[in-house]
């Protein structure tokens, strides 16, 4: 019982490939994060949830026979044979400094999305942003829709968003469009989630009708 | 290995069904417990030899790094950078989160240091829900007397009450930072029931639960003052000369220097320890959950409890082995998911409590009615095809991050059951607090998984989201209200002399030392320069 220990060796043809220009050799079965490990690389930084919510690990990735670079999520790559893998390092968080009580009503929601993101209006459609979201998110569209302020559609396109901040880095106007998206989901529950049955228990306990007998 | 049914064998004979009768279960949950969770595993349990808890039980491995060195000592610190704040938070998991908002908003200068990244934790995996009594036919007493039975009883009762209390006030909270929640046609808040409850109590966002938690309250933090320290592990806690908390030992992994951050409050919130592999189980925690803030507060004297106490999730997944470990959520179960052994049988009520269910699949196993996967390991059958049968579209609907799973394992969950083993999740016990979530030591708070009492000997799915932010606001909000009242110490590390004192004394060996920081395959030790890449590098003496 119990005898399941992760990330001792495990089974897999063996494959050869190249990380941060490494060359490593490491059972198929592996994700590049443990490929590393298995190897006896040390790896801490870039690394977070292993489960490929965190947006930690990112990576570029071209495999054998394409000249296409993709990013990805190191923890939810498997290595192949031939494959070249480059971490990237976390960026500089975004510089926005927002508070969502600055926006008295929900009628100043897009007056104020424009103060905080002037940025975003200045999107040229390159599409980089979707190129690089391991999530395939329409990146660029949401920052559109944001723009128009249409901000239930724009946060919805968003909801598998890990904050990798990847289309921060493709963005040659320095949109932060990951950050337009939370925007624009934030705004919507703090203006428009309102429970009724939430609501109706709030009042019984802020009335004292509801007490624990210990 | 155990005796089991190859899986090829018993996926052929398994049939997609919507109905299976549970047959009468001859066993006890005390009696399941007993024999086969790991928690009673013989060996695995010590007795602490130093510190406050001296003469308690305690995990072997816990107890290694409870009772291990410090990483640093007084010529270590010499030329450090230092900085004041009010409070210091240690950890950017939603607990830290949601202490650091609060103290920051109420005045209070606030700096928030974390290993790794902010939002790089367990709450950003979290899937199932949280709880908080919203429904008619619920109550706080019932959701308070639901958590005390979960947790067999051994909990502080006063926190308990404060939890559930703090529980739609928590979902409002919540909503006013920016959280969506799934909602019915009409706008109100969508429940489903968990495990060991008796009412339907858990509010959710899909399975991203802990996904769209994090990520606002990590944008919050961001927009806000706080000044944020990413990648900036804390090695010790600083003292005056009373062994109050004065701040802390930071070594920055970007500049590998150390930095002492003095405040007038710490907040510990640390998090878990489940990366430690208690038991060579697998495991469904962040990277960084290697109990460090248990090691640090203990060093200063802080009382801690239940520390032999941990829950094993019942569905972790057990193939394809790369993602063994990987957290499947008792949503599924709670849609109606049956656990199923090798033979197609049911075995167990599958909404019982998560230790008794984890202990019924571990006996299953043990008993050779397991399936068992080429290369090692085992588990049993998460039913979910049954699921889909009985209502379909709900996976599609509801469960994305599981559809994701299934496409990275090459398994269709809503065709072809998932193999699932018992992965260490959570830590029961840990720093004894107050109602403020004050430890023993003054001047030092702890909120979070960091923390025991509330849970028990074993927690109910959707009490953790519950907890770290309804006390993550409490600390935060005490922090800052007796800052003003104080002063910044005179720190050291001097309790350290005190900590090698009693080692040599105990006969302990001083060549580990703590916190660990992250798990040894990690090879951090090796990694002199933090850079990433370094094979096997020596570390310069």
């Amino acid at each position: 019982m119990g005898e399941q220990a992760e990330d001792s060796g495990r089974s897999g043809d063996q494959v050869n490939l190249t990380i941060n220009g490494k060359s490593i050799s490491a059972p198929s079965s592996l994700s590049v994060i443990q490929a590393l490990w298995h190897t006896g690389y040390p790896r801490v930084k870039s690394v977070g949830c292993l489960e490929g919510v965190c947006g930690s690990c990112r990576v570029m990735v071209r495999r054998v026979d394409s000249r296409e670079v993709t990013t990805e999520l190191g923890c939810q790559v498997l290595i192949e044979e031939g494959m070249q893998v480059n971490f990237l390092l976390f960026p500089t968080p975004t510089h926005h400094r927002y508070q969502l009580e600055e926006i008295n009503s929900s009628w100043e929601v897009q007056g104020k999305f424009h103060k905080f993101f002037p940025e975003a209006e200045m999107c040229r459609h390159c599409g980089g942003c979707n190129q690089t979201c391991p999530k395939g998110i329409s990146v660029e569209l949401g920052v559109e829709l944001a723009s128009k302020g249409r901000f239930e559609e724009a946060g919805a396109l968003f909801i598998e968003c890990v904050l990798c901040n990847l289309c921060q880095t493709a963005c040659p106007e320095s949109i932060a469009p990951n950050h337009v998206g939370l925007f624009s989901r934030r705004v919507s529950a703090y203006f428009h989630i309102r429970p009724s049955n939430l609501i109706n228990r709030l009042e019984k306990l802020r009335k004292g009708e509801l007490e624990i007998i210990k | 290995m155990t005796n089991g049914i190859p899986y090829a064998t018993a996926l052929e004979q398994y049939e997609p069904k919507a109905e299976r009768p549970l047959p009468d279960q001859e066993m006890s949950g005390e009696e399941l417990r007993r024999a086969y969770h790991p928690d009673h595993y013989a060996d695995s349990i010590v007795e602490l030899n130093v510190g406050t808890n001296k003469g308690d039980a305690c995990h072997r491995q816990l107890a290694d790094i409870l009772q291990a060195d410090a990483r640093i000592d007084e010529a270590d610190l010499a030329g450090a950078p230092i900085v004041e704040t009010d409070v210091l938070v240690i950890g950017g998991g939603g607990a830290g989160c949601a202490a650091a908002l609060t103290a920051s908003r109420g005045g209070a200068s606030v700096i928030l240091a974390t290993k790794l990244r902010i939002g790089d934790s367990n709450t950003v995996m979290a899937e199932g829900g949280i709880q908080a009594s919203i429904e008619k036919d619920d109550t706080p007493q019932m959701h308070y007397d639901d958590t005390l039975k979960g947790g067999h009883q051994n909990v502080n009762k006063d926190l308990v009450a404060k939890l559930v209390m703090n529980g739609p006030d928590v979902v409002r909270w919540l909503i006013q930072q920016g959280m969506q929640f799934d909602l019915d046609k009409y706008g109100d808040l969508l429940t489903r029931r968990a495990g060991g409850t008796s009412a339907d109590r858990i509010v959710y966002y899909r399975d991203y639960t802990g996904l769209e938690m994090m990520r606002v309250l990590q944008e919050a933090v961001r927009t806000s003052r706080i000044d944020v320290w990413d990648y900036s592990p804390a090695v010790e806690l600083l003292s005056d000369e009373l062994g109050h908390c004065a701040g802390a030992v930071i070594s920055s992994l970007e500049d590998n220097r150390y930095k002492l951050i003095k405040a007038k409050s710490v907040i510990i919130a640390t998090g878990g320890i489940g990366r430690l592999h208690l038991n060579k189980f697998p495991t469904s925690n962040h990277f960084g959950a290697t109990g460090d803030g248990l090691v640090l507060a203990y060093r200063l004297g802080a009382r801690l409890q239940d520390v032999d106490s941990f829950q094993y999730h019942p569905s972790g997944l057990a193939y394809p082995q790369h993602l063994a470990g990987t957290l499947i959520t008792e949503a599924v179960r709670s849609a109606g998911a049956y656990l199923l052994n090798g033979n197609g049988d049911r075995f167990i009520e599958e909404l019982q409590p998560r230790d008794q269910v984890a202990a019924a699949i571990l006996r299953e196993c043990a008993e050779g009615r397991g399936v068992t996967v080429d290369g090692g390991g085992q588990g049993i059958w998460l039913d979910t095809p049954g699921v889909e049968l009985r209502e379909p579209g709900i996976f599609d609907a509801r469960f994305p991050k599981l559809i994701e799973l299934g496409k990275k394992s090459n398994i269709d969950p809503r065709k072809q059951p998932l193999l699932i083993y018992p992965t260490l999740h959570y830590q029961n016990g840990g720093v004894v607090i107050d109602e403020n979530c004050q430890s023993s030591v003054p001047g030092l708070y702890c909120v979070g998984e960091v923390c025991g009492g509330i849970h028990g000997r074993n927690r109910l799915m959707g009490n953790a989201l519950l907890e770290i932010i309804a006390f993550g606001r409490i600390a935060g909000n005490h922090a800052m209200e007796t800052a003003p009242s104080h002063k910044h110490k005179k720190s050291s590390i001097e309790h350290l002399s005190q900590l090698r004192r009693e080692l040599t004394l105990a006969n302990m060996p001083m060549d580990k030392q703590g916190p660990a920081l992250f798990p040894s395959y990690a090879k951090f030790e090796n990694d002199s320069d933090y850079g990433g890449l370094h094979k096997t590098t020596q570390v310069e003496s």
